[in-house]
């Protein structure tokens, strides 16, 4: 009885504290820190500002669904960044946990967290919606929540994610240039699309036929649904160049080797291809550019975890910071490859090569990656 | 009753699935709030049963079609159909909230209904049933919700997944500082909920008849049969209240979220995973042995495992494969009993 009372004393006046000072972040007036690396979604973009703490700090990762190569890439890059000299001292404890698809465990993950007195905790969310009770907790403790890839629809939090539009924008752009390099200024482009229904898909898709309409050439665009995966993809472009004949141009949001399989498989001329980061892709971009695969590889980068957790910790030693961070897209023409730097012949194909962030310090390249463990799996 | 020296060492010696798997979660929790730098606080407390209502909830669901001998392979969908439906009606004024909150909890059980008859009048094995009207019900809850969102009441939502004394502030029923709550005052509600609905709707069943025609369908259905008992009205009750129990989930997690999100593979997760608690708990697979308190049990067994990678440093990639380890272990703690058996057929009873 008197150990409840007391017990339930010191409950109900830390509730009292904490809902008398709701903390978190202040909004405030920009320019943010470090725009380089950490650079606003757009002009409308909020400040976010966290009361300075002391390091070194607490950091977890809380990710949802794994399984998939990318989520695997993803998590090992947050532990290897983690040990990254640039930002070591700043660590005092890291842990990374995977919830699987499950919204509750994944809640209960971050908030116990939190009862952990972690200083900021990283999440790939399994639902744009659902976290309004960790976020309020997070404010009342002042801990710095980052969503990224799969952000929330809220602007309470500080987020990071590459800009989808800009990078269907992208695409197109350097598709038309190549084209007009080869004096081709209208014709057949067709464009390989992710899974139905997700933002990420109709953002890139949006980004790509905005561009091509906006030309001045005739463009007819015929669409396939490749869903992100290099065996859909290949059977998808292999029934379109057999139905359809030949395209000037292929865009592709993804699976990008099985599209290429496709095109070389069919006999089909080399055509500028644009897409994704795929090792594999990039190996055969260097193998054949001279022969007309002229592409650019453009990728949702695992390394973006690193960025998020680089973001937390300048957020936690006080600076200014975008609600809404928008991470510069990692591009790279077929002219700009080379062996060893930003792709590896001898790595397997199955691995997203663009991890470096070089505006943000972020330094992670594929080898380093790969020397944990998957070079045994080979 | 049979065993008057003592009725205790009896019920254990009859249940030691059941009291293991208490033991093994009384352990598991005592360990993990000692290696908890906030251990033993209510926050803990409240952030641990916050997140395990839903798959208690579903464990309990599960149950009673396996007592049955069957199994229910649309619990996790019925969930998922109830988190849409609570998205959509739990929000407005008190009355609007409750009403929302019985329509909720009605689809389920309305769900869980149509599962018995088609069932027992289909003449279908339950788990072919149920893996068809799991896909309707994740069809339906698509259809009431395409994209993840929804508002549910943000009152409600904090009120309901914090302590007591937050519950009662938030609506001002009484003073909650008062001298007499405060030793109560700490208590979360989830907690709450279960043990009210565990003990409140499953003990109260399970001694009636209709209950027990459920434990004597899965011990011997020729032998219930034989002796009168109303087969087809406690097959339809099971599922009902199958649906019912996966309707609480569905609500608590809307409220939990404070939205709907008709996730396919958090449904099939779920679904699996009540499996698993339901044989943690103690309960057989084969029907007629065990019980919904064995199966929260077990649920919270599953929690509590994952618990443990936020707290010990296991290698994130390797943190599948442990657990898998440790829920094999477990759920082979149950069977040690075979070791012990004279003679085999007595395990086909």
């Amino acid at each position: 009885m008197k150990l409840g009372t007391v017990i339930s004393t010191a409950i109900m006046g830390l509730m009292l504290s904490t809902s008398l000072s709701l903390a978190g972040p202040e909004i405030v007036a920009g320019p943010g820190a470090e725009p380089g690396c950490f650079a606003p979604w757009n002009a409308d973009t909020k400040y976010m500002q966290w009361p300075a703490k002391q390091g070194p700090y607490k950091i977890a990762v809380v990710n949802g669904f794994v399984g998939n190569g990318w989520r695997i890439q993803m998590i090992k890059t947050a532990k290897a960044y983690a040990e990254d000299p640039a930002i070591k001292d700043k660590i005092a404890e890291f842990k990374v946990v995977s919830t699987g698809t499950d919204a509750p465990a994944q809640l209960g993950a971050i908030e116990d967290f939190i009862n952990q007195g972690y200083d900021a905790i990283i999440t790939i969310a399994v639902a744009p919606d659902g976290f309004d009770r960790v976020i309020r907790l997070a404010d009342k403790n002042n801990v710095v929540l980052v969503p990224f890839d799969n952000v929330l629809d809220t602007d309470a939090v500080m987020q990071v994610n590459e800009d989808q539009l800009l990078m269907g924008r992208t695409w197109a752009e350097f598709t038309l240039k190549e084209l007009a390099a080869k004096g081709v200024t209208s014709g057949d482009i067709l464009e390989v699309r992710g899974l139905a229904g997700n933002s990420v898909d109709r953002d890139r898709s949006i980004g790509i036929n905005e561009v091509l309409e906006a030309d001045a050439g005739d463009w007819k665009v015929t669409q396939v649904v490749g869903n992100w995966d290099d065996g859909t993809a290949q059977k998808v472009v292999a029934d379109a160049i057999a139905v359809h004949g030949e395209f000037d141009a292929i865009i592709a949001q993804g699976g990008t080797v099985g599209v290429v399989q496709a095109m070389i498989d069919a006999g089909h001329p080399f055509v500028p291809v644009a897409g994704e980061s795929e090792n594999g892709f990039r190996k055969l971009l260097a193998k054949h550019a001279g022969e007309g695969l002229k592409g650019i590889s453009i990728g949702q980068s695992p390394g973006l975890v690193a960025v998020s957790m680089k973001a937390a910790i300048a957020a936690l030693e006080g600076n200014v910071m975008p609600q809404l961070i928008s991470v510069p897209l990692p591009v790279t023409e077929y002219s700009e490859l080379q062996d060893g730097v930003n792709f590896w012949s001898d790595l397997p194909d199955n691995f997203f090569t663009v991890n470096e962030f070089p505006p943000c310090g972020v330094n992670i390249s594929g080898p380093s990656i790969m020397a944990q463990t998957e070079a045994d799996v080979k | 009753m049979r065993n008057k020296r003592s009725p205790l060492a009896s019920t254990i010696r009859q249940n030691p699935g059941f009291y293991g798997a208490i033991i093994m979660l009384l352990v598991l929790y005592l360990v993990y709030n000692m290696l908890h730098p906030r251990g033993f606080s209510a926050a803990v407390l409240i952030q641990n049963s916050n997140e395990s209502v839903a798959i208690v909830f579903l464990a309990m669901a599960q149950t009673v079609p396996v007592l049955l001998g069957g199994l229910d392979l649309s619990v996790g969908a019925i969930m998922t159909l109830t988190n849409c439906v609570a998205s959509v009606v739990v929000n407005g004024s008190p009355p609007q909230i409750i009403v929302g909150m019985i329509i909720t909890l009605a689809t389920g059980t309305a769900f869980g209904l149509m599962n018995g008859l088609i069932v027992v009048y289909g003449r279908l094995q339950p788990i072919i049933a149920t893996l068809a009207t799991g896909a309707i019900a994740v069809g339906l809850a698509l259809f009431i919700r395409p994209a993840p969102g929804g508002n549910v009441d943000d009152d409600i939502s904090w009120a309901l997944t914090n302590d007591l004394y937050e519950l009662v502030d938030t609506y001002g029923w009484f003073d909650a500082d008062a001298a007499w709550f405060a030793p109560i005052s700490w208590f979360p509600v989830p907690l709450l909920i279960v043990v009210v609905i565990a003990f409140g709707v499953w003990l109260p069943f399970k001694r009636t008849v209709t209950g027990r025609t459920i434990y004597a369908i899965g011990s011997a259905e020729g032998a219930a049969y034989m002796s009168g008992l109303n087969l087809n009205r406690a097959k339809i009750a099971a599922f009902t209240l199958a649906g019912f129990f996966a309707g609480c989930a569905g609500l608590y997690l809307a409220i939990q979220t404070s939205s709907g999100n008709a996730d396919i593979t958090q449904a099939g997760a779920y679904t699996l995973n009540s499996i698993a608690a339901v044989v943690v708990g103690g309960t057989s697979l084969l029907g007629g042995m065990g019980g919904a308190i064995g199966s929260m049990v077990g649920a919270l067994i599953l929690r509590v495992i994952s618990f443990y990678f936020r707290i010990v440093s296991i290698d994130p990639l390797l943190q599948p494969l442990v657990e898998g380890v440790v829920l094999l272990l477990a759920v082979s703690l149950g069977a040690f009993r075979t070791l012990r058996v004279k003679n085999q057929l007595n395990l086909f009873r």
